[in-house]
């Protein structure tokens, strides 16, 4: 009883789910050196601009799913409500509507989207795959009919060449300090997510569903709600990965974010995110997104072909889910057996 | 005496197919310890769900604090001061021993999360329950006992007014039931009300005032525990007058079959021997948790055995897996028969052909229809099996059928020894009468029948022999005519001295 001044270092060293996170994190280092070893323009200050940018989309859309599995569940609509929130923010300024709107819009839309899974999931209990499998194809469908079955007109063709200007700027083009806007974006959500779920009654409800739902219900944990605004956080969190994808386009395409959610996944999993719920830190999703973009931009640049790069991708994810269920779930597993066989009902 | 705390008149509560609760009533007072008594089923703690808001009853009065209360739910069962240590573990394990503690009425500094202060306040619950644990530690690396301790510490730490601990001695080591005893004792001083349900009878003396005993979901009586005996307890928590039929067939005893030296598999099954003669059913008895169930699964090779001894007509067989078992001739109706005796989903014939693949397939393993309809057939004959045809899915049977099914699948070998696991749980009396016939001819054939059941008479009327198993261990053996309830459940109660007296 005595460790209550711990050194605060170790304190946050030895915060659950930081393992994973860390792991991910010398992973990283490992793969960025490796690869600038090889090519060196790697290290270029442009090149880490570069990186940090095309990173953002994927820590965005790997904090939504993050929130998700954390909760034991899963969220395979989120790439198609990246689509369609591009898709209905471009359509709207195609058609001249002021960009602060059509992004309000774009974003209710997808809220929308988030509380019926939540519903889904939370209220009716579908399993969530099967859940979300129906909304990821509700949600590209809207994307498609939003404009006819079309990609957009450039978006500068309904609100003029500034606005549409600014909107790029803001969400992609432009850079705030030296860093493109993208990543301030993230980063900004990225703090305040990260402190919703490691610091508020929220998250720490979110970590209780997924580790023992029964035990939460009946410690009044409500399991509805908890689930709703975890789908809500992944709602969100596409909706303004579509808004950066409509911005880097300067245009609405109906394809976006196509397969962003297994990228969400992806970058959750590297991180020590268990896909089983109940552990799992943002910091490692952090981690997760960079060592996927690292990856995708390294071999890149040594010149892998596209085929290679998923490969090896495919590779890591499996080896870092490996990690995850076979080490420490096998581990837990064993405990669980004795446990299991306690004296049991009346 | 002190006032009442708790009223509750004429509740009911049904489930499908089963009335839990019976117009029952109950009554606590503050500064007391009532036990609630009963055996399996008797619907003690679905009465304890129905008072903590976990189950919301269908009819009857509920009163605590002098106040009505409509449908309770936990969080307003917690407001209303009422805390109720559940008998199964409700813990999160990868949340730490303060997180658990706090769970669902954290404590906030605006938005955040006050971590520091929970923790602190965690220690000093745990402090002054005297249990040694750092409240930052994640309960899934804790042993059992510790988190059934932080179970307690999360309850108490409610402040409740009327605590409810639902068998907390069960995972509990003797130093950690004493310090249990001594909170409760504190708490009685303090004014709380306590509701003490314990299969352990012996336990009782130590810190119960009153018991109310229940039987079959009903309310039997409540007396001062002051002025009653063990006797009297056990006979008014048996005391159902046997209204089933047992049919008894009498068979020549022949030779030893089958033998279990010295089984140990995990904490449910230490050191259990025993054997099964030609000709007779054996039968165990014991409470829930007795590890009897867990003795079937290790011998079948479902769990794995940590030491011990399996011999079938003389020769050591080697199990490791259940088809191991099946090979040789020892096969398992398990208790739950929709989740591990059937494959609900599938057809009668499919079910009963599942394990007898190996013969119905022919060289290439295409599944022969003759064979596999030849087989069907004669277990739907021979067992009578109610059923339109063998192409109903598993889960429209009614359940006196699906344990057929269940036996059915094993008929079309010749297995040596059959194993029932609660066969007759949850189905009619006739079905009930037709699976004793089905015994009654197994053991006729000079098949082993080894037949677990937790209700008392049944053991009684069918077995010719009965071993009685108590947390884990076999503490005795009594013979079909020597077996009255009293004797069984003394042995059935039979814990290791766990408690300093």
């Amino acid at each position: 009883m005595n460790e209550r001044k711990q050194n605060p270092i170790k304190r946050i060293l030895s915060t659950r789910g930081m393992g994973g996170a860390l792991t991910a994190f010398a992973g990283l280092i490992a793969i960025y050196i490796a690869f600038g070893i090889i090519n060196p323009t790697v290290f270029s200050g442009q090149n880490i601009m570069n990186l940090l940018r095309s990173m953002s989309k994927y820590l965005l859309i790997g904090i939504g799913q993050s929130y998700i599995l954390i909760t034991g569940n899963i969220d395979l609509s989120i790439g198609s409500v990246a689509g369609m929130s591009a898709m209905i923010s471009a359509t709207l300024m195609t058609r001249g509507v002021h960009p602060v709107a059509a992004i309000l819009i774009a974003l209710v839309c997808c809220l929308v989207i988030g509380v019926l899974n939540g519903l889904l999931v939370g209220k009716w209990k579908l399993p969530p795959f099967i859940a979300t499998l129906g909304t990821m194809f509700v949600a590209r469908g809207v994307a498609y009919i939003v404009n006819f079955n079309r990609n957009t007109d450039a978006i500068a063709s309904g609100i003029g060449k500034e606005a549409a200007d600014a909107f790029g700027n803001f969400f992609y083009y432009g850079s705030t300090l030296g860093i493109y806007n993208t990543f301030w974006i993230a980063i900004v959500l990225f703090v305040v997510f990260f402190f919703l779920l490691s610091k508020t009654r929220t998250g720490r409800h979110i970590y209780a569903i997924g580790s023992n739902a029964d035990a939460a219900k009946l410690s009044g944990v409500s399991v509805l709600a908890t689930t709703t605004k975890a789908y809500l956080v992944s709602a969100f969190c596409s909706c303004v990965v579509g808004l950066i994808l409509c911005g880097q386009a300067g245009m609405g395409n109906m394809e976006a974010g196509n397969m962003y959610e297994m990228y969400g996944v992806a970058a959750g999993v590297i991180g020590g995110v268990s896909p089983l719920g109940g552990t799992g830190i943002l910091l490692g999703t952090l981690a997760g997104a960079a060592v996927w973009q690292t990856l995708e931009n390294g071999l890149n640049m040594i010149g892998a072909q596209v085929g290679i790069q998923r490969l090896v991708i495919g590779i890591i994810v499996v080896g870092a889910v490996f990690l995850d269920v076979v080490i420490r779930n096998g581990a837990y597993r064993k405990k669980t057996v004795k446990r299991g066989s306690a004296p049991k009902a009346d | 005496m002190n006032d009442v705390i708790v009223s509750m008149k004429e509740i009911c509560k049904a489930f499908p197919g089963v009335k839990a609760l019976d117009h029952v009533s109950f009554e606590l007072r503050s500064g007391e310890v009532m036990a609630l008594l009963g055996e399996n089923g008797a619907g003690k703690s679905t009465l304890m769900k129905v008072l903590s808001g976990v189950y919301q009853r269908d009819e009857g009065e509920l009163e605590i604090f002098g106040k009505q209360y409509g449908d309770l739910t936990p969080k307003l069962a917690q407001e209303v001061g009422v805390a109720i240590i559940h008998q199964e573990l409700n813990m999160c394990r990868h949340l730490s021993v303060a997180e658990n503690i706090f769970l669902g009425r954290e404590k906030r500094h605006g938005i955040a999360l006050a971590n520091s202060e929970m923790e602190a306040e965690a220690r000093r619950i745990l402090d002054e329950l005297k249990i040694d644990l750092d409240p930052r530690q994640v309960v899934g690396e804790l042993p059992v006992s510790k988190q059934q301790m932080v179970e307690i510490a999360k309850a108490l730490s409610t402040n409740a007014r009327v605590l409810i601990m639902d068998e907390p001695t069960s995972a509990l080591t003797a130093r950690e039931i004493d310090d249990l005893f001594r909170i409760i004792r504190e708490l009685k001083e303090k004014g709380c009300g306590i509701v003490y349900i314990s299969h352990r009878l012996e336990e009782l003396q130590h810190i119960v005032d009153r018991v109310t005993i229940m039987r079959d979901g009903q309310y039997i009586t409540r007396m001062d525990f002051q002025d009653t005996s063990l006797d009297e307890i056990i006979a008014y928590m048996v005391g159902r007058e046997i209204k089933e039929k047992f049919p008894r067939v009498s068979c020549e005893k022949g030779k030893k079959i089958f033998e279990v030296k010295d089984l140990n598999a995990g904490r449910m099954v230490r050191d259990v021997s025993f054997s099964l003669y030609e000709g007779e059913i054996v039968g165990f008895a014991g409470l829930m948790g007795a590890g009897r169930t867990e003795t079937t699964r290790a011998i079948f090779g479902v769990d794995a055995k940590d030491s011990g001894q399996i011999f079938l007509d003389g020769a050591e067989v080697a199990i490791r897996r259940p088809l191991d078992a099946i090979q040789a001739g020892i096969v398992l109706a398990p208790e739950d028969r929709k989740k591990d005796g059937l494959c609900t989903k599938l057809s009668i014939r499919q079910n009963i052909a599942l394990p007898n693949l190996d013969f119905l397939c022919n060289r290439f393993g295409v599944v022969r229809r003759d064979k596999e309809d030849e087989v069907c057939a004669r277990a739907v004959e021979d067992l009578k099996i109610k059923t339109p045809n063998v192409e109903t899915d598993a889960a429209n049977l009614s359940g006196g059928n699906q344990q057929k099914v269940v036996v059915g699948k094993w008929l079309a070998r010749n297995s040596r020894v059959v194993i029932f696991d609660e066969p007759t749980r949850g189905i009619d009396v006739a079905a009930k009468v037709e699976i004793y016939h089905l015994m009654n001819r197994l053991k006729q054939q000079g098949i082993a029948v080894m037949f677990v059941s937790s209700e008392m008479p049944e053991v009684m009327g069918i077995a010719d022999r009965i071993v009685v198993m108590c947390d884990g261990r076999v503490t005795g053996e009594l013979s079909a005519q020597e077996a009255t309830q009293e004797k069984i459940l003394s042995l059935a109660t039979q814990f290791e001295k766990k408690i300093a007296i």
